[in-house]
């Protein structure tokens, strides 16, 4: 028989005080796991909802022309476009490195062109803007039109601005460079510089016009939970040479900001845990120390070192806190399952398992095991022989 | 020739409002293979005396040398260590861990040891057929009567061949005939050349010791 026997069969036989130390070492690991794990997804599920939610990188043709001036960016002057990006350009996009942390490509032709409503109330000059009408709506999840998006050549959407400025309504025909369209959605006010602009099929504002496979600049959003969004700007500019690819780092920084908002609150909970967990085991063991002061003499009695005593205390916590983590890990594991749906209020999501976790789950409960041991341990260690031996 | 030298012994226990003289200036010498018992009222000194003796608690003054070793001039792990090599403690109340079986309580002072587990299993078999519990080795401790209980704190402090058995009250909480039983088995160990020190308050027991010591108030009277 080895030390270590006495501590297995300490924890086999004394059924009761080996439940509580493990029920509450289980609770600590199985909440930390469940907490980090629905943290995790839910901040994945949060940023992959974030991330279609505008862009984030804006990618312009270089040049020294004078730029207006589009949703906060400064483009150039769509009157002088020397240094155009063109069609091709998005697909080169999608060939960099981190060309999964790539969600939406969004290429826009600008023009402002002279408008005459088939309304009489005459010419006026508008920001005509050709776009991919499934990207753009994927990319502003904030648009509410009346009517339809276009689907077809000869239809547009029309912004709220200018339906007030032309007195224009839907279904209601326009007529751009001699070509007739017609207004098949209105959008609804944005506040921002779509409300001035009319919105076509990209295709059809290129033939319109005449810039053949000819962008003005590319919106893109990049999924950056855990991509650097820098590495993604570097390699985007490598396959664009001659493009501005400039980060928006206000919307980055928002995002960030709500993605790690739920990961700290997990945090903070994972150490008040951490804290309360200890305290169980702390009682536990000192109790288990106190009652034992009987059983300590005996076995200084029989010729134990205090470091002998120490041992078995030890390796008893140990145990237990490993078959705690196990189990803890594994509760956790499930529990999540049932949680994160809930959370991220989604059926269908996919959980990523962290499986280092259980490496963690161990680490985590031997620490809270050990040191909130070690000093019940030493005051076994430190009990007077004749205290001990007194009680026999 | 002696194996256990006691000399102007003293131990004092200090309260907060007073100082007990718990053993008072004690000199003795006990022999080789001797069998003395330490008769005495209660609180006359006796199982401080053999909590010494067991390296348990410190004198005040004096010494005790054991086999030509100053116990009290060791180390705290080297009295440890004098404990497993020279001494076997029996209780009144047997002093068993409840949570392990006969067999496991056995082999309690050979666990420290360098011993395999053969050799460990070797002596505790050995142990417990001279103690008749050669078939209860697998049972918890509850599940003994009261005399078989002793035999088991008798085996496990005789396990690792100690020179010397401290036996405090062994036959306490036994009726007559168990008494009887367990005294025979120290007669027995003590022709099997163990040194035996055993406080009782039986006096009927002299018979089976070499010499009887009594005490009062922490001396010597006999």
């Amino acid at each position: 028989m080895k030390l270590y026997n006495i501590s297995l069969q300490s924890l086999r036989r004394r059924k009761a005080k080996t439940f509580f130390l493990i029920i509450g070492l289980i609770l600590s690991v199985a909440s930390v796991v469940t907490l980090l794990t629905v943290s995790k997804n839910v901040n994945q599920s949060i940023a992959a909802n974030l991330d279609e939610f505008g862009a984030n990188i804006i990618i312009t043709p270089k040049t020294d022309d004078i730029s207006i001036n589009y949703a906060g960016m400064s483009i150039n002057n769509v009157s002088y476009n020397n240094n155009e990006l063109h069609t091709n350009d998005v697909e080169k996009i999608r060939t960099i490195k981190n060309k999964d942390n790539i969600s939406i490509v969004a290429p826009k032709l600008l023009s402002v062109e002279i408008i005459n409503p088939a309304n009489g109330t005459g010419d006026k000059n508008v920001l005509i803007t050709g776009v991919r009408f499934n990207d753009e709506i994927r990319l502003k999840k904030w648009w509410n039109v009346t009517g339809k998006i276009p689907s077809k050549g000869n239809e547009v959407l029309i912004g709220s601005e200018v339906k007030k400025k032309l007195g224009l309504k839907l279904n209601e025909w326009l007529k751009i460079r001699d070509n007739d369209f017609i207004v098949s959605g209105i959008l609804d006010a944005t506040g921002s510089q779509e409300d001035v602009m009319i919105f076509m099929d990209l295709n059809e504002s290129q033939k319109l016009l005449d810039k053949k496979d000819k962008v003005s600049l590319i919106e893109v959003a990049a999924l950056c939970y855990d991509c650097p969004i820098e590495e993604i700007v570097q390699q985007t500019s490598s396959v664009l040479p001659g493009a501005n690819v400039t980060p928006i780092k206000q919307t980055i920084e928002s995002k960030m900001t709500a993605m790690h908002r739920f990961e700290h609150f997990s945090f903070g909970i994972s150490a008040v845990i951490l804290i309360i967990s200890m305290l169980i085991v702390f009682t536990n063991v000192n109790a288990s120390v106190t009652e034992r002061t009987k059983e300590i003499g005996i076995f200084l009695a029989v010729g134990f070192r205090k470091s002998h005593v120490m041992q078995i205390i030890l390796f008893e916590v140990i145990t237990a806190s490993l078959l705690a983590a196990l189990i803890g890990y594994v509760i956790g594991f499930l529990a999540s399952r049932f949680i994160i749906p809930v959370l991220t209020m989604d059926e269908s999501t996919r959980i990523v398992y962290d499986y280092s976790l259980m490496i963690f789950s161990v680490g985590f409960s031997l620490a809270v095991g050990f040191i909130a041991s070690i000093y019940p341990a030493v005051k076994a260690t430190r009990l007077d022989p004749t205290t001990a031996f007194r009680s026999l | 020739m002696s194996l256990i030298e006691i000399n102007n012994l003293t131990k004092k226990y200090k309260s907060a409002n007073e100082s007990v003289l718990a053993v008072n200036d004690i000199s003795l010498s006990i022999g080789q293979n001797e069998f003395v018992t330490l008769l005495g009222q209660s609180g006359s000194g006796k199982s401080t005396l053999l909590t010494m003796l067991g390296g348990l608690a410190e004198p005040t003054s004096g010494n005790i040398v054991v086999d030509g070793i100053n116990i009290y001039e060791l180390p705290s792990k080297s009295i440890a260590d004098y404990r497993r090599e020279y001494i076997g403690f029996v209780f009144q109340s047997f002093q068993l861990i409840p949570y392990l079986t006969v067999e496991e309580n056995i082999f309690l002072p050979l666990s420290i040891s360098d011993l395999t587990n053969p050799e460990q299993k070797q002596l505790v078999n050995q142990i417990l057929e001279k103690v008749h519990l050669e078939k209860k080795g697998k049972r918890l401790i509850n599940e003994l009567s009261g005399g078989e209980q002793q035999r088991v704190a008798i085996a496990r402090a005789l396990v690792n061949d100690p020179l010397i058995i401290l036996a405090d009250e062994p036959t306490g909480n036994l009726d007559s005939k168990t008494s009887e039983e367990i005294m025979k088995i120290f007669c027995e160990f003590n022709d099997a050349e163990k040194t035996i020190v055993m406080v009782t308050h039986n006096t009927g027991f002299k018979k089976y010791s070499h010499r009887s010591i009594e005490l009062s108030d922490g001396r010597l009277i006999n």
